[in-house]
């Protein structure tokens, strides 16, 4: 059987979810030998870019070059992955999406002109047909392999859809948000990440974005009566996942 | 006292200062893990390292000894080109679980049927018979309804179970496993006397008293049947945050989710049990998109309904213990307590 070809992508982002590629250092070799790598800027140079069984793709469409460039990968490959929480959920360039490019123009370049053809970040599935998600910022690298191991297999990727709660629990975790009354995310974000921040002692972020149906209504509702101001939730809800459905809490 | 009725052979006293032996002793038994009070002041079943560790009247571990039987996750199967399906090895390290709670040994009991009653699942028998269990008495808090319940007491499920009597435990003996333990450490219990049993009988009867919280079990299926669409379903699933908490940290919560773990070589990997949720959304979920319990109003009933009413038809009792964990770890503070208080509320309009 021929290898599957495989592209790994970025568009507006930190290029952290390629990273975590780079580094799988104990099961690089492995999985690099199983696929015909053809685009992978990040490690190798020369590009092939003609078709792909499989194209990953990290960050979220700001530009207009990002919106041609998934497009034009999309059309070029079998299945399309979003991979990390910018590519699933516009991700941090979407955390000042209810400002305007213009005033952020202003801001950063000084001026209202707009340079890049920017917009408001959106998620890949907003723009093109995407396959399968993996959200994460980044992306959990135990994710990763299993997601790839998946496609190799011919499956496309799942997980359990839990909260980040789940394994906070697990791990017998005094829970931040009912004891100490801390601002914790943990019960509305997709979990994936053995609840990383609430083991050391602080509060869930969201980077993995949310969960398919989550109530934040209740979460909002539960912070304030906690005393946490209205304006830092929203804050925090926005830095990772701007589109969660914001108009529900605000 | 029909229930617990004594044979006063079966009785020992542990004077107290006698406990750092006793617990030395146990390692004869397997691995002692009990409730130890971590750093941040959670209460957790660990290996014991020092016996200054070991709280065992603090009235709830942060998950019950359910994580021993059945744990968050195991692999059910493994499985590979060469040798087709295969059992994982199970751990089966002789084990001792010292100051279970009357609510968490009726919780084993109970998982002991769910895990047996259609088929037997060998790799929690396997876990349940290396474990020896040393209950111990606790103080009930608000939070503790066990008694409603009918948990408060164990006559069966410990090998040994050590009431506080002041400066000693009365030791009952439940099973011949007590019996060694007992024989295999004669210097640190000695024989019971008078003052011991009415010691004993005085620490029943204010444990007794002590219930602050209290649910009434009375026609309860009926009642949850007949308030199927009470604005109280609606009112708790629109606070519940779906993070599947109140399961995780519930003795007798048992539903679980399959999935495959893929090794490198894409060909042998496992599958993998772990803990699920019926509050999580992707629980009643299937093919096709069709979900069985959309809303979390939805949810929260099954979870109320399974215990409380579906368990009862099924297994003759609640599937609750009534200890109180789901209460004191929901995040939401919606309360088992205060929920069926609603419904019967409810019924009296
Ligand atoms: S600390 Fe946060 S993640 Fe952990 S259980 Fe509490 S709310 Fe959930
Ligand atoms: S706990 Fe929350 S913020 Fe921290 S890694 Fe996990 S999902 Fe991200
Ligand atoms: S439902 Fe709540 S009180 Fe009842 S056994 Fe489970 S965790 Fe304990
Ligand atoms: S612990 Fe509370 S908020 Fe979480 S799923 Fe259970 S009822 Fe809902």
């Amino acid at each position: 059987m021929a290898k599957p070809r495989v592209g790994i992508f970025g568009l507006t982002s930190c290029a952290g979810d390629q990273l975590v590629v780079v580094n799988l250092e104990d099961e690089l070799l492995d999985i690099v030998g199983a696929i015909d790598l053809r685009s992978f800027i990040m490690a190798a140079s020369h590009p092939v870019e003609d078709e792909f069984d499989v194209a990953l793709v990290e960050g979220s469409v700001v530009t207009g070059e990002d919106e041609e460039r998934v497009k034009d990968i999309r059309a070029k490959s079998k299945l399309l992955g979003a991979i990390g929480t910018c590519a699933v959920w516009g991700g941090i360039p979407g955390a000042l999406n209810h400002v305007g490019r213009n005033t952020l123009y202003q801001a950063v370049y000084g001026t209202e002109e707009d340079l890049f053809k920017a917009r408001e970040a959106r998620p890949l599935r907003d723009v093109v047909k995407v396959d399968f998600s993996l959200s994460g910022c980044p992306v959990e690298k135990h994710q990763l392999v299993q997601a790839l191991l998946s496609l190799l297999h011919g499956d496309l990727p799942s997980f359990p859809t839990v909260p980040v709660c789940q394994d906070c629990r697990f791990k017998e975790n005094v829970c931040l948000l009912k004891t100490k009354g801390q601002l914790c995310l943990g019960p509305v974000t997709a979990g994936g990440c053995l609840a990383r921040c609430p083991s050391h002692n602080i509060g869930c972020e969201g980077c993995h974005g949310p969960l398919d149906e989550v109530n934040f209504a209740a979460e909002a509702a539960l912070l304030e009566e906690k005393g946490l101001p209205r304006e830092r939730i929203a804050r925090v809800v926005r830095n990772f996942a701007h589109q969660a459905d914001l108009a529900r809490i605000m | 006292m029909s229930k617990r009725e004594l044979r006063l052979g079966n009785v020992r006293v542990l004077p107290k200062d006698l406990f750092p032996d006793f617990v030395k002793g146990l390692a004869l038994f397997g691995k002692v893990y009990a409730p130890v009070v971590r750093p941040d002041g959670a209460h957790v079943f660990s290996p014991v390292e020092r016996v200054a560790d070991i709280d065992m009247a603090h009235p709830r571990t942060m998950l019950s000894p359910k994580k021993y039987l059945f744990p968050p996750e195991t692999e059910m199967y493994q499985f590979s080109p060469e040798k087709g399906y295969f059992d994982p090895p199970v751990d089966t390290a002789k084990t001792v679980l010292l100051g279970v709670h009357p609510c968490d040994i009726n919780g084993m009991l109970i998982l002991d049927e769910v895990f047996r009653r259609y088929y037997v699942e060998p790799r929690y028998f396997a876990r349940r018979q290396s474990l020896a269990v040393i209950g111990s008495s606790c103080e009930p808090d608000d939070k503790c309804f066990c008694k409603s319940m009918h948990s408060e007491y164990v006559d069966k499920g410990f090998d040994l179970f050590l009431t506080d009597i002041g400066d000693a435990h009365f030791v009952r003996m439940g099973t011949s496993i007590g019996d060694d333990i007992v024989a295999a450490n004669p210097a640190v219990f000695r024989p019971v006397e008078d003052e011991d049993v009415r010691a004993y009988k005085h620490a029943e009867n204010c444990r007794a008293q002590a219930y602050k919280a209290q649910v009434e079990l009375d026609s309860l299926p009926q009642i949850l049947e007949l308030e199927y669409d009470s604005r109280v379903w609606k009112e708790a699933g629109d606070k519940c945050l779906s993070c599947g908490t109140c399961s995780s940290v519930c003795p007798t919560c048992y539903c679980y989710d399959l999935f495959d773990r893929l090794n490198l070589d894409v060909a042998s990997g496992a599958r993998v049990r772990r803990w699920d949720s019926c509050l999580f959304r992707e629980h009643a979920l299937v093919a096709g998109g069709h979900n069985f319990r959309d809303g979390r109003d939805s949810r929260m009933k099954n979870r109320y309904f399974h215990k409380q009413v579906g368990f009862v038809s099924e297994f003759g009792r609640p599937s609750c213990v009534g200890c109180g964990r789901c209460i004191e770890a929901c995040p939401a503070n919606i309360s088992i307590i205060e929920m069926i208080k609603s419904l019967r509320e409810e019924v009296k309009v």
